[in-house]
Parts: C-alpha cells; sequence; structure tokens
C-alpha cells in the first residue's frame, strides 16, 4: 500500500524532504547566518539574539494560541507584557530597597522570581477577567464578523490600559538597574549579565513546560481540540468556556511574564507594550497566523534580524528591515513560513 | 431511556421539526431513516445538545434535558458521532481516541476502552500514530464512530455513517455497529441507506418534512407500501 510505504521512509528521505519545505530551508538559513554573523562580528550575535529571541518566542506563542483556539487577533497582547513588567516593578523595587537596608543573600536570589512569578499569575488574572467580562458576552450575542469585532475589541481595550497606567502612575519610566547586582559572567568573550541568562533560562524551562502540558496532558489536548474543531470538542464532552478562558490566562500569563523577565531592558511606562506588540505579530505573520510551535522558531529568526540590523545597519532600522523581510515573505509565500496548519479566516 | 416529546426545532427563523416524537428502550437499535432535508440531522442535535430546542420536551434516563450544552449531555452518557465528523484533524488516531474519553479520569479505565475500540476496529491500531487528517474516508469514520464510544456511552447516536463510502466499507461499519448493540449499548441510526438499515435494526422512525409519518418494528416497515416506494424503489 503507498501510504504504508510512506510510513515506513526511511529517515535522511524524511529529512531531505524536510530541508527543502519552506520552513526547512528558513530555519537552516537562520543558522547558517548566525554562525557567518558570529564569526565576522563576534559571538555576541548569537548570545543577544537566544536571549532576545527566547523572550519574544514566548510573547508570539501567547498571541499565536489565543488566535487559534479562540480565533482573537489580540491588539492588546503588548498590555500584558505592560501589566507584567509594571507587576514585577512594583514587587521588585520595594524588595530591592528593603534589602539594600537588610543585606540577605538568599533573598535578593530569589527576590526576581517572585516578581516574576507574581506577574505570570496578575497577567493570567487579567487575561481571565478580560475573557469572561468582554469576550464571553460578546461571543454569546452574535458569531457574525467574530474576528472583525474581536480585533476592534482588543484595540480598545489596549487604549484602556495604556491610558488608566498613565492615570494611575504617570507617564514616567519605571525601571531597574538589574535583578541580580552580580558581576556578568564571561562567556564565549562575551560579558553576559545573570539577568539575560536568567532571562533566557526563564524562557527555556517555560517553553518546555509549555510544551509538554499541550502535548502530554489531556487538558493541554483539549486546547489543542478547541482550535482544531470547536463543535468535535463540545461532542467529547469539554466544557468549551472553561477552555477558552484557560487559553486566554496561559496567553496573558505567558506574556506578562516576558514583560517582567525583560524589566532591567524595558522599563514600565504607559506605552511600553506597543514595542512586543508588534514584535509579537511579526513572529506570527512571518511564520503563519495559529501556528503555535513554529511561533516559537520565529520568535529567535525575527531576535536574530533585529540583532543583525542594530550592529550592522543601526538600532534606528531594527523596525524597518524586519518588517522589509516580512513583506517579501508575504509575496511569495502568502501563507507564512510554515505552510498554515490553520484554516484561514475566511473558510471558518 | 429517552423520550422525545412534541419536539420543534430549527435554524433561526426556519423551522426544521415540527412535533416530533421517539421513544428508545434500553438496548434498542433504532432507525431514523427519511429523505434530504427531512430533519435527521437536527433531530440527533437536538438531543445532543448541538441545537436548542423551540419547544418541547427531551427526557433522558428521566432528566429533562432540552437545551443542555453538549459537553454536559456528552457527561450524561449520550455519544454523538455527526455527519461531518468533527475530528481532530492535527492529531493522531490515539489522541483523538483519548480525547473522546475525556470526560473519564481513570487513566486506566482509558486504556482499557481504547484496546476494545482498536479490537472493533484493527485498522485504527495499525495506524494510530497517523494524523487523522491523512486518513481514508473509511477510516475517518471508523475513527469518528471510534471516538464516539471512547466515552462509554449509554446511548450511542450516529449519523449517516453510510455517507461516502463504498458499499464493502459500508458493511464493516454496520457490522462494527451490530457488535456494539450485542454488547449492550442503546444505538439510534440515522441513514438514507434505508433497505440496509431496516435489515440490522429492532424499530424504525420515518421521517419527512420534519415530522413522523410512521413507526414499528423494522421489519414492518420494510413490507410497508409507503415506504416500499418513497426508499426501496419497489
Amino acid at each position: 500500500m503507498k501510504d504504508e510505504a510512506l510510513l515506513k521512509e526511511p529517515f535522511p528521505v524524511v529529512f531531505r524532504r524536510w530541508m527543502t519545505s519552506a520552513g526547512g530551508i528558513t530555519i537552516l538559513l537562520t543558522i547558517v547566518v548566525a554562525i557567518i554573523a558570529a564569526i565576522d562580528a563576534g559571538p555576541f550575535i548569537i548570545v543577544n539574539t537566544v536571549v532576545t529571541g527566547g523572550m519574544w518566542a514566548l510573547l508570539s506563542l501567547g498571541l499565536s494560541l489565543v488566535f487559534g483556539v479562540m480565533n482573537i487577533p489580540n491588539f492588546a497582547h503588548g498590555e500584558f507584557f505592560l501589566i507584567g513588567s509594571l507587576t514585577a516593578y512594583f514587587t521588585f523595587n520595594p524588595l530591592r530597597l528593603y534589602l539594600k537596608e537588610n543585606p540577605s543573600p538568599f533573598l535578593s536570589a530569589i527576590a526576581p522570581l517572585l516578581g516574576i512569578f507574581l506577574a505570570f499569575f496578575v497577567g493570567a488574572l487579567l487575561g481571565v477577567i478580560l475573557e469572561k467580562l468582554i469576550f464571553s458576552p460578546l461571543r454569546k450575542r452574535s458569531r457574525d464578523q467574530w474576528v472583525m469585532n474581536s480585533f476592534l475589541l482588543t484595540v480598545g481595550i489596549s487604549v484602556v490600559i495604556i491610558n488608566s497606567v498613565q492615570l494611575t502612575w504617570g507617564a514616567n519610566f519605571k525601571g531597574i538597574p538589574n535583578y541580580w547586582n552580580v558581576d556578568p559572567l564571561d562567556f564565549l568573550g562575551v560579558n553576559l549579565s545573570v539577568d539575560r541568562l536568567a532571562a533566557f533560562l526563564l524562557a527555556v524551562v517555560t517553553l518546555i513546560v509549555f510544551w509538554y502540558f499541550m502535548r502530554r496532558t489531556q487538558t493541554g489536548r483539549a486546547v489543542r481540540a478547541v482550535a482544531q474543531d470547536e463543535t468535535g470538542a463540545l461532542m467529547v464532552g469539554i466544557n468549551l468556556n472553561y477552555i477558552l478562558s484557560l487559553t486566554m490566562a496561559l496567553s496573558a500569563g505567558l506574556a506578562a511574564m516576558a514583560g517582567a523577565s525583560l524589566l532591567f531592558i524595558f522599563p514600565a511606562y504607559p506605552t511600553a507594550g506597543l514595542k512586543p506588540l508588534y514584535v509579537a505579530w511579526y513572529v506570527v505573520i512571518l511564520v503563519g497566523l495559529g501556528n503555535v510551535s513554529a511561533a516559537v522558531v520565529g520568535g529567535f529568526i525575527v531576535a536574530l534580524l533585529q540583532t543583525l540590523t542594530s550592529f550592522y545597519v543601526g538600532t534606528g532600522w531594527e523596525d524597518v528591515i524586519p518588517t522589509a523581510v516580512i513583506i517579501i515573505m508575504l509575496i511569495f509565500k502568502p501563507s507564512g513560513l510554515f505552510g498554515s496548519e490553520v484554516k484561514g479566516i475566511q473558510e471558518r | 431511556m429517552l423520550e422525545v416529546k412534541n419536539l420543534n426545532a430549527g435554524y433561526g427563523f426556519l423551522q426544521v421539526l415540527w412535533d416530533v416524537s421517539l421513544k428508545i428502550e434500553k438496548g434498542e437499535f433504532i432507525a431514523l431513516v427519511g429523505p434530504n432535508g427531512a430533519g435527521k440531522s437536527t433531530t440527533l442535535k437536538s438531543i445532543a445538545g448541538l441545537v436548542t430546542p423551540k419547544s418541547g420536551d427531551i427526557l433522558f434516563k428521566g432528566e429533562a434535558i432540552g437545551g443542555t450544552p453538549a459537553n454536559l449531555t456528552c457527561r450524561m452518557g449520550i455519544s454523538f458521532v455527526s455527519e461531518s465528523l468533527n475530528l481532530f484533524t492535527n492529531m493522531s488516531i490515539y489522541e483523538n481516541l483519548l480525547l473522546g474519553a475525556y470526560t473519564i479520569e481513570d487513566k486506566q479505565e482509558q486504556l482499557d476502552t481504547i484496546d476494545f475500540v482498536f479490537n472493533l476496529f484493527p485498522r485504527l491500531k495499525s495506524r494510530r500514530n497517523q494524523l487523522a487528517g491523512t486518513l481514508s474516508g473509511g477510516e475517518r469514520k471508523m475513527l469518528a464512530i471510534a471516538r464516539g464510544i471512547m466515552s462509554k456511552p449509554s446511548l450511542l447516536m450516529v449519523d449517516e455513517p453510510s455517507l461516502g463510502l463504498a458499499p464493502k466499507l459500508t458493511l464493516n461499519v454496520f457490522d462494527a455497529l451490530e457488535t456494539l448493540r450485542q454488547g449492550g449499548m442503546t444505538i439510534l441510526l440515522v441513514e438514507q441507506n434505508v433497505n440496509t438499515t431496516l435489515h440490522i435494526t429492532d424499530r424504525g422512525y420515518v421521517l419527512e418534512q420534519g415530522q413522523i409519518v410512521l413507526e414499528g418494528p423494522s421489519k414492518e416497515l420494510l413490507e410497508n407500501d409507503h415506504v416500499k416506494k418513497a426508499f426501496l424503489g419497489i
């Protein structure tokens, strides 16, 4: 039988086919470019790419998840990032001042983590509140033009949050010099601050936990089931409202966590969420909407593009080059680099 | 076990079902036949909770379930295998089956049911890691039915299992239903393939233009003049 033969294909054949697919070419190309740039400019290119890439991956993962499961193009995603960095600031800063008076090595080692995890829960809570208060009533009322309506709602939510933050805490920058006040490590001749290393490790651990949750637990499977067939999910007894709230909570929580772990680079101020929002959208448009695992790869690709641009061309071009790449890519492959696992919104 | 009384249902302003009543006892194998657009699928969807009835009662094990959402009717023991199957196409057969057992908490019970289902459809076992979206039409039907019985339902409703299948595969599917019924499951089968259906079921209802026009033991329905003329072409 033909398809049984396909199943038993030897690994090299499968690998060669993967390599010649758009996704495979992109990943290989990215790795080659990263290596060449590292040889030319220095290994800090790879270090920087990997550190910011991890956080972009967390952000775009959540954006992609919400689009895939709930069909919401979320333009308030950056505000979850903002809420995360605010939470971390207001948790960590008092602790930092307290530690200056009463030094305690143990507490100063875990204080940042405290802020970051609290940010995850505050973000997740905000996600649930938004789902219950805004999206759920709209869903009950009408599902016509859902994508457009929910898009407009998210833009509105974004404006409301930005202005409430400005009203409450003012427009000044709320940042911290660093999370862990220790000397930077020497890594491949690059000065790598502990903060950056921690941000990267945190991203990796979170991605692994998230992957395990989605692939190996019944609840994670249910989330994917809702993304693939909502009626089918109902028919096997999945509580749709629970899964939708959970998805929103996860997405918002991951974004808030990214905001919190990057507080030492991106201080919190009312419009701090806009740049991360744009980056997350670059990523999901580049790899294809709703494709969650590809969003992780895309996070690193966009991070590399940005690092290269700021080194070779100039920091001011950081948004220009990725956008140009996306425009060129869309001309040749409109469904995104990694094809589309998800149907177009028009087909739903 | 299931009793539908004067059910009126439809979509928006369009009413499809007019005073439909039917009754199913435990262990029965019931056929619901009728031409295209008669409202067979709507009847099943109303029972499953995917369509909210306008009026009328649906009693399942003595409880009124009209308008209960589908995820709750599934927990109560009603399993619905829809015409469009609603499989999770980007997941493997195995994952689809695991999700079918979503309402069952016990891990061991899930695995036992999967074994049972694989015995019923050995073809699925050999392809357990293949994505549901890459299966052939017959395999998809088998998977949908298999997923439907993963929740260990007391009532299984199957919508048009023969649609788009080669005659030989249709027989496979019907054989599987027969096996399930011998295992004591109550089955409500909707079909356009009237002849075969009435041969394997106990009792039947004939639905035309949203109304039950005939009901009785399947053998008698096969002899009925109206059924012969309208469906069997004799």
